[in-house]
């Protein structure tokens, strides 16, 4: 069982956690001037690589607050955990 | 003949159980306490003048470091760093809270009929946690003052450790509490388990 540390709780066990995919995908400004390949780009197409990767996670059974992991998908170890948005409590 | 009203909480049938195993000194004991009243608060920690109102109406301290609770007249539990559990037995707390919040932003829901607090100690109190939580109990982490949100047998719930070292405080939704105090009598059961009601 791997420990996850949330930045709010603290280490807690993976269970606790979902995953939420890629990290750092932004939504467009202005979707009805996109074609729909653009579109679907940013709906469905994600990044799958090998080594280190930014992910959003949940902390679903605990404060239930979104946030930021850097993880490797080959080891699964986690470099680091953050919040994401400093200075805000949200 | 005009007969009382009855509050009923669904989990009667777990009172006036025999007691499970042997009456020792290491029996479990589960209070259900379901006359408490639940509020979810909401707000800002980091704007003073949200502290102030609620902990003016509270008349105790809102606790902002993760995983601690504030008892006193009531029970204030950190849930995230912007929302908080409150157990109390004033029926008129949350109208005051609304009063005391209105011109701030912020928020004070009154969730009892959504959830149930269960009192559970006993010597083996941390043994029979521990067989369904993932949590450290070991008495020199999980200390008085402390609460944290987690799974117990795969049930989310509150669990918080108020004062003495053998009483846990559990919150949990009603939906699940059939199940989890079933799940409780059977994993204290090598105690010896007693079920009561507040």
């Amino acid at each position: 069982m791997l420990l996850i540390k949330c930045p709010w709780c603290g280490e807690r066990a993976e269970t606790e956690f979902s995953c939420g995919g890629e990290a750092g995908i932004t939504r467009p400004a202005n979707p009805d001037s996109l074609t729909d390949a653009e579109w679907a780009d940013y709906l469905f197409m994600r990044k799958n690589p090998r080594g280190a990767h930014a992910e959003l996670w949940n902390h679903s059974l605990g404060c239930r607050r979104w946030f930021g992991v850097e993880r490797d998908t080959v080891t699964y170890r986690i470099a680091k955990t953050c919040k994401l948005s400093p200075g805000k409590t949200d | 003949m005009t007969e009382a009203p009855t509050q009923r909480h669904g989990l009667e049938h777990f009172l006036g159980d025999p007691l499970q195993g042997n009456a020792t000194d290491s029996i479990v004991d589960i209070q259900l306490q379901p006359r408490l009243s639940h509020l979810n608060l909401r707000g800002n920690a980091g704007n003073p003048d949200f502290v102030k109102a609620t902990e003016d109406v509270l008349d105790q301290k809102l606790p902002t470091v993760p995983n601690t609770m504030s008892a006193n007249m009531h029970r204030v539990y950190w849930l995230g760093p912007d929302e908080w559990l409150i157990l109390t037995d004033s029926q008129t707390l949350v109208e005051e809270l609304q009063q005391s919040l209105s011109p701030l932003h912020g928020a004070v829901n009154d969730v009892s009929g959504g959830q149930i607090a269960l009192r559970i100690s006993g010597t083996h109190v941390r043994d029979v946690l521990a067989k369904g939580c993932t949590l450290d109990f070991h008495p020199r982490v999980f200390t008085s003052g402390l609460c944290a949100q987690s799974g117990l047998a795969k049930a989310s719930v509150l669990i918080a450790l108020t004062g003495d070292a053998d009483t846990f405080d559990v919150v949990v939704r009603r939906s699940f509490a059939d199940y989890l105090v079933r799940w409780l009598r059977q994993a204290a059961d090598e105690y010896g388990v007693r079920i009561e009601s507040a």
